[in-house]
């Protein structure tokens, strides 16, 4: 824990390099996250946004550069990094629920393992999230008999299941049908109105603009240009951001 | 829809020009007055016993030709039923073996003497099924030591780590190369040198075991890869430890698509427990052996493979079964 340690900052990111064998991924990149922000990241793909999010978790192994989450360098060989992972939520893309469990076995699945929860208390635990989620009623249906919406709200409560400090979001809505996309966004505006620390690679548009406190724009590894969606949208300082905007908005 | 309504659609040149014929070879009238005419064939024209060779070469050629001609004619036909096609293949199949009984000059009742005299079997069926009984649990007994080694094997390989790689690479290669005989042979005969004597059936099932561990192995590995990267990033990012990810996230899913292939490796297993009788391992063929020896008659050796068939032939099917189940998933 370093001296300046301010228990506002969630996670602070210094300098963060990654390489993929030769590719250069992100260049330095350096930013800050409060608690109770909800920090939106945009960019054009391939510019590093996903690989940013999974470093801070480490999924990916950061090739330099500090990850400080509350107070704790995680790129340090000394961190148990399952525990860490215990205090982050995440949720992807491709919703990754595990096919061989029930709704309510996905979400128990961490607490009773990791943390020891008992049978019993998990199981009310996760009820009361997967109501949360509005999904009461599919607590005992296989991922595979759930829509792409229903699936990524019980990948949203399976993260909660671990009363995680902060949430990360990569591209939570971009593999769902259009008509889905507004069940899963509902649930985490909820979220972001509870109070959650949240980190969101998207680009809603809609959601970012109504929950986001802070867009970073990260392009070719760097974070190009950083600011509430106000100044984003409206007043972009960069060319590189109007030219992302452009690009989104046209379609 | 009507005939000159549904024929309005079809551009000119794809229409037949006589609608509904068919071509007279492929009428069932002939087909049948045909096939009368080859049972005619067959009933006086084919040789006896007491003609020439050249004359017996020509007729059956013949005949044969006819009857593959005929069949042919009905099986290329696209419009015939499948049943229809089916009883047309048997009865080629029939034609076939009849041929061959009648003309092959095998000494059919000497051949039934000495390998079918199941009258000379009398008193021997217990011994077999006594050898049938060792041959199970030899099999059970190397199954599960198989699975077991197997699975910590394709765990540990799992782990990529390369130093383990070269080890783990190095037993799976060697055990699928070595043919299980010579393993056998090499584990009953040579390690007593080394200061390890083991009784035939403990010799037995260490051999199986090994050589098919790494079969198993190999199955597992394919299941575990089979399962998609995302599922261990879900559960590492909840803050499961490996080998948690591996036990309560990868192994649940990998058995679902291993249980064909393992399913697979247990009949080999069980076919090659007959291997065992060179170590003078008690199971059904060593038992089959010893009949054959003290009957002087290799009726035995017959009765111990319809054993076999009875055993595996169920087992291979469901070995089928499972496979295809999983490829409608």
């Amino acid at each position: 824990m370093n001296k300046e340690f301010n228990p506002e900052v969630m996670i602070e990111v210094i300098d963060l390099h990654k390489y993929f064998k030769d590719l250069h991924v992100l260049k330095g990149v350096s930013t800050k996250i409060t608690r109770g922000e909800v920090v939106a990241v945009m960019g054009p793909s391939g510019g590093g946004k996903s690989t940013f999010l999974r470093c801070m978790n480490r999924l990916e192994e950061p090739s330099s550069g500090k990850i400080i989450v509350e107070g704790i360098d995680i790129t340090s060989p000394y961190v148990d990094i399952n525990k860490v992972r215990t205090e982050i939520g995440m949720v992807f893309q491709l919703f990754n629920l595990f096919p061989h469990l029930t709704a309510i076995e996905n979400v128990k699945l961490a607490p009773m393992n990791v943390r020891k929860v008992s049978d019993a208390e998990a199981t009310e635990r996760g009820l009361a999230l997967l109501e949360k989620v509005g999904l009461s009623d599919k607590a005992h249906n296989y991922p595979d008999q759930l829509s792409g919406g229903q699936q990524q709200r019980v990948a949203i409560a399976r993260a909660l299941a671990m009363q995680p400090q902060i949430m990360f979001f990569d591209e939570p809505t971009s593999a769902l049908d259009p008509e889905m996309i507004g069940e899963v966004l509902d649930v985490m505006r909820a979220m972001a109105d509870e109070g959650m620390t949240m980190v969101v690679v998207s680009h809603e548009m809609g959601f970012i603009n109504e929950a986001a406190d802070r867009i970073l724009l990260l392009a070719e590894g760097v974070i190009v240009e950083e600011g509430t969606p106000e100044q984003i949208f409206k007043h972009p300082t960069q060319q590189r951001t109007q030219e992302f905007l452009g690009k989104i908005l046209s379609v | 829809m009507n005939y000159e309504s549904a024929r309005a659609n079809i551009p000119s040149h794809f229409i037949r020009s006589r609608p509904g014929w068919t071509y007279w070879i492929r009428r069932y009238e002939f087909i049948f007055v045909a096939l009368a005419l080859l049972v005619g064939y067959a009933l006086f024209l084919l040789p006896g016993e007491d003609a020439t060779p050249v004359n017996r070469g020509v007729s059956i050629g013949v005949f044969l030709l006819l009857v593959l001609a005929w069949s042919a004619n009905i099986l290329i036909d696209g419009e015939k039923s499948d049943w229809f096609k089916g009883a047309v293949a048997f009865g080629l199949v029939f034609v076939l073996c009849w041929l061959f009984y009648k003309y092959s000059g095998t000494k059919w009742d000497k051949l039934g003497r000495s390998f079918f005299n199941f009258a000379k079997m009398e008193g021997s069926w217990p011994q077999l099924f006594k050898g049938l009984l060792v041959t199970l649990q030899l099999a059970a007994i190397s199954a599960l030591f198989s699975i077991l080694i197997g699975l910590i094997l394709a765990v540990l390989r799992s782990f990529e780590s390369p130093t383990l790689n070269i080890f783990l690479i190095a037993y799976l290669d060697l055990f699928r190369s070595i043919p299980m005989i010579v393993l056998m042979v090499f584990i009953y005969y040579a390690l007593p040198y080394l200061g390890v004597a083991l009784e035939s059936v403990m010799a037995t099932v260490l051999a199986l075991s090994l050589g098919y561990s790494a079969y198993t192995a190999e199955s597992f590995r394919a299941g575990i890869e089979s399962i998609h990267f995302g599922q261990v990033e879900a559960a590492r990012a909840l803050g499961l430890t490996r080998l948690q990810t591996m036990r309560l996230v990868i192994i649940p899913q990998a058995i679902k698509v291993v249980i064909p292939p393992l399913t697979g490796n247990l009949v080999a297993m069980l076919k090659d427990t007959a291997v065992a009788s060179v170590v003078a391992s008690p199971e059904l063929l060593k038992r089959a052996k010893e009949v054959y020896v003290g009957k002087a008659n290799p009726t035995a050796l017959v009765a111990a493979a319809i054993i076999y068939l009875i055993v595996l032939l169920p087992l291979a099917r469901l070995a089928n079964m499972l496979e295809n189940r999983m490829k409608a998933r």
